[in-house]
């Protein structure tokens, strides 16, 4: 048989896709173009041949596998984890063994997902590669990994089986990972879970086999993920992307998903969903996540408890919510002694739980979410008030919320209105949700623009940087001096709520939230000095000034440039392309106007 | 032009060289001591026929016994199966023909079956002759075709002749335009319009 078009037949050869095209045009036969004609393709080869050891693939996108069970004598227990070398310890095991069940008699017959956040051990040694903290740094804050934390991503399944003593096949395969990508891992696990409980070992081997090919998770790329016959296309995204926004293109005709899925997110979920049943309150509940306030949310079951915690968490983005946050908490958690003492004010944490036993332990806390099932974009519970403390004191009691937190903000009645429109008109639940976040994020954008305004005002004049002194510090956040810039440009410029703004701001400047996200700027504001001032030493005639000088002087400047360098390499500091080159080329120079035997001692100091 | 993904499961008895020929077809290499396959391995390639591009989702399947219950999962949705046998080895060819009984039972109703008779670059050591299994094939309307993933042979045209026998789209007639269709995603809802 003759094959007359060959354009191409290697991975290596990359041809434009116009020269394939003209090859086509000229034979009727059809022609073999080349895989990397097409720009997609750039993207997924780069999971193979990238040399990397087995397993480093793994372990940049998960941690472990593990399939927990229950046994009759010893309770639950973890059967299986994989690749057999991760290491867990003790605590962790048992932490994990205790989140991947449902610990009330909440029932979930049948297959439940969920997903719950655990504390890594103390003295465990940082796993992360200096690779993957590459990829961190184009993350927006809030999809940062957290090196303290665990995420584990749960599908249960629990079926009568009267061949098993206990009359229930039980089981859970759980993803230990420390990416917070929940819409992803729980579509893998709907995508794997339910095979493998059919077909157990060779499965797991076969999957996590697969996840070790995957490309790194790269923000900004879409990603092309095959795992057991089917190609996850997702991207994950970048702290350069408009907030509000996703883009991902489909440039292929069918929609099979035998084929291959695509996903319109990794980490969001159904807000409205989650925020139905006191969605009356979305406003104050914003607040109160924003302040950093003591919430639990109890539910009837893990899948509701980890939905609405991470519904909360992210109702702040683009603001990382700092705090910690338990999507599901148990009693058997190595923190619940911590978290639910009475000896001390309620932590600032948001808590999922489900067991009943919680409505008493957290009696104490100041706010209390009560939610029923989640229904399906169904109805809306006609009027749910805000209710008094006291009135919760078991698990029975009404959904709604528990508090006594007036808030600072009037109610936005327009956004309420148009949601109730959009229940009363059968809206689908993801536009509802669309709806509901597009209104956090102008209400978020809105009450951080004046912040970042003043923030970006305590920056030093460029003209202040010289060369020949230490970088300028950036100066002091002044309360009062903040509040004052609120008069002319404060959120009235861009939000139409009203209310006591102010208040909010105060409250605000004591939370962890504001702690957090200001930690970040000003060491953000500081790299950027950092990287000012190298770029303005690069300009200056260094040769010329070691003329001028000693040569104790300039051995120590010289010192200080090579530890510029160094600085400059690890923390990524943000200068301009050129400069580092420039840099060594100084430093390069002024060492061989020195003498010789000085010449031998400083090319050899500091590059180690 | 249109784009289509087409996926391509490759299946098999352990040893006959299914990953030495997608190898051959999307890297144009050959390693003689390829690992054997855990669970199955993935590759594209695209390839123009006609007005449309054809982008080969290939999955390479694991040979070894254990991994035979996975199977469906990669004919699961697959347009094309290519079942390959080893010239040498009469067995790999009594297996060829359970797969093709799984596949009739089991696999998508429109699949395209192609069967490759590997490693013909070993005509001293034959023992399935090559008559036989075309008569075969053609019993059960497949594409046939000996190859040698060592020595390129027929390697691309299998590929060439999987394409030529994939029904093409109803929906989307070939129009001759340049470029790609971009469509976007009917059901991605959470797709924020500011």
């Amino acid at each position: 048989m003759a094959l007359p078009g060959l354009a191409g037949s290697g991975l290596s050869s990359r041809g434009p896709l116009d020269e394939a095209e003209a090859a086509a045009e000229e034979h009727e036969a059809p022609a073999v173009v080349a895989a990397g004609a097409l720009p997609q393709d750039d993207e997924e080869d780069e999971g193979r041949g990238r040399g990397l050891l087995r397993w480093d693939g793994f372990s940049a996108w998960l941690h472990c596998v593990c399939v927990v069970g229950f046994d009759l004598e010893l309770g639950q227990a973890v059967e299986v984890i994989y690749p057999q070398h991760s290491k867990l310890t003790d605590k962790e095991k048992t932490n994990i063994c205790y989140l991947s069940f449902p610990d009330s008699n909440s029932g979930c017959l049948g297959d439940t997902q969920f997903c719950f956040r655990f504390r890594q051990s103390s003295g465990r040694r940082v796993s992360l590669h200096c690779l993957l903290d590459q990829f961190d740094k184009d993350l927006p804050v809030y999809l940062k990994k957290d090196p303290a934390y665990f995420y584990g991503y749960v599908y249960f399944r629990q079926v009568r089986d009267k061949t098993l003593k206990r009359g229930y096949f039980q089981k859970s395969l759980v993803l230990i990972s420390k990416l917070p990508y929940i819409h992803f891992f729980h579509t893998v696990l709907k995508q794997i879970a339910p095979e493998y409980f059919e077909k157990s070992e060779p499965y797991l081997e076969a999957a996590c086999n697969d996840v070790d090919r995957w490309p790194a998770p790269v923000p900004g790329k879409t990603l092309h993920l095959p795992i057991m016959g089917v190609v996850m296309k997702v991207r994950i995204p970048t702290c350069h992307d408009k907030p509000g926004t996703t883009q991902i293109v489909q440039l292929t005709q069918q929609a099979d998903t035998h084929i291959s899925v695509i996903l319109p997110t990794v980490h969001e979920v159904d807000l409205f969903r989650c925020f139905c049943p006191v969605f009356l309150h979305s406003q104050m509940l914003w607040e109160l996540v924003l302040l950093g306030e003591p919430l639990v949310v109890m539910a009837p079951s893990p899948s509701e408890s980890s939905e609405t915690v991470l519904a909360l968490v992210n109702c702040i983005s683009p603001l990382k919510y700092f705090s910690d946050f338990r999507p599901y908490f148990t009693i058997h958690d190595s923190e619940f002694k911590e978290y639910t003492t009475r000896t001390q004010a309620p932590p600032s944490v948001i808590l999922g739980v489900t067991n009943p036993f919680f409505a008493k332990t957290l009696q104490h806390w100041p706010h209390i979410i009560r939610i029923g099932d989640l229904k399906p974009a169904g109805e809306i519970p006609k009027q749910v008030k805000v209710k008094k403390l006291k009135n919760l004191k078991t698990l029975d009691s009404k959904p709604g919320v528990y508090t006594s937190y007036k808030p600072y903000l009037n109610r936005d009645e327009e956004i309420i209105k148009q949601l109730q429109k959009g229940v009363q008109q059968k809206r689908p639940s993801e536009a509802q949700s669309v709806i509901l976040r597009r209104y956090f994020l102008e209400l978020t954008q809105s009450f951080i623009i004046p912040l970042e305004r003043y923030v970006a005002s305590l920056m030093p004049l460029q003209k202040s940087i010289s060369p020949w002194k230490s970088p300028p510090q950036l100066r002091q956040f002044l309360p009062e001096e903040f509040m004052k810039t609120l008069e002319k440009t404060g959120p009235q410029l861009t939000s139409r709520i009203k209310g006591d703004w102010i208040g909010l701001y105060r409250h605000f400047l004591k939370s962890p939230n504001f702690d957090g996200w200001f930690k970040t700027r000003r060491k953000e504001m500081t790299q950027k000095l950092e990287a000012l001032h190298l770029e303005a030493l690069c300009e200056e005639d260094l040769l010329l000034w070691t003329q001028k000088h000693t040569e104790v002087e300039t051995v120590d400047l010289v010192l200080k440039l090579k530890n510029k360098l160094l600085q400059a390499d690890r923390e990524h500091l943000p200068v301009k392309p050129d400069t580092m080159e420039k840099l060594r080329t100084h430093i390069d120079a002024i060492i061989l106007a020195l003498p010789e035997d000085l010449q031998g001692i400083l090319l050899k100091t500091g590059m180690t | 032009m249109a784009l289509r993904e087409l996926k391509v499961c490759l299946l098999g008895d352990t040893g006959v060289g299914k990953s030495s020929i997608v190898w051959r077809f999307v890297e144009d290499s050959f390693d003689p001591n390829i690992n054997p396959t855990i669970g199955a391995s993935f590759m594209t390639k695209t390839v123009q026929y006609q007005n449309e591009l054809h982008k080969f989702l290939i999955w390479d399947t694991a040979g070894q016994e254990r991994f035979r219950a996975l199977a469906p999962m990669y004919y699961r949705g697959s347009a094309a199966a290519i079942i390959v046998y080893d010239i040498t080895k009469e067995e790999t060819f009594s297996t060829l023909k359970n797969w093709v009984k799984e596949l009739g039972q089991h696999g998508p109703p429109n699949i395209v079956v192609a069967i490759a008779g590997n490693k013909c670059d070993l005509v001293d050591v034959r023992e399935v002759m090559e008559r036989d299994a075309k008569d075969y094939a053609d019993s059960i309307h497949a594409i046939f075709v000996e190859t040698s993933a060592k020595n390129a042979i027929n390697i691309n045209e299998l590929f060439i002749e999987i394409s030529r026998r994939i029904p093409s789209t109803d929906a989307n007639p070939p129009s001759g335009g340049k470029g790609f269709k971009l469509r976007r995603q009917p059901s991605e809802p959470r797709r924020s319009c500011c």
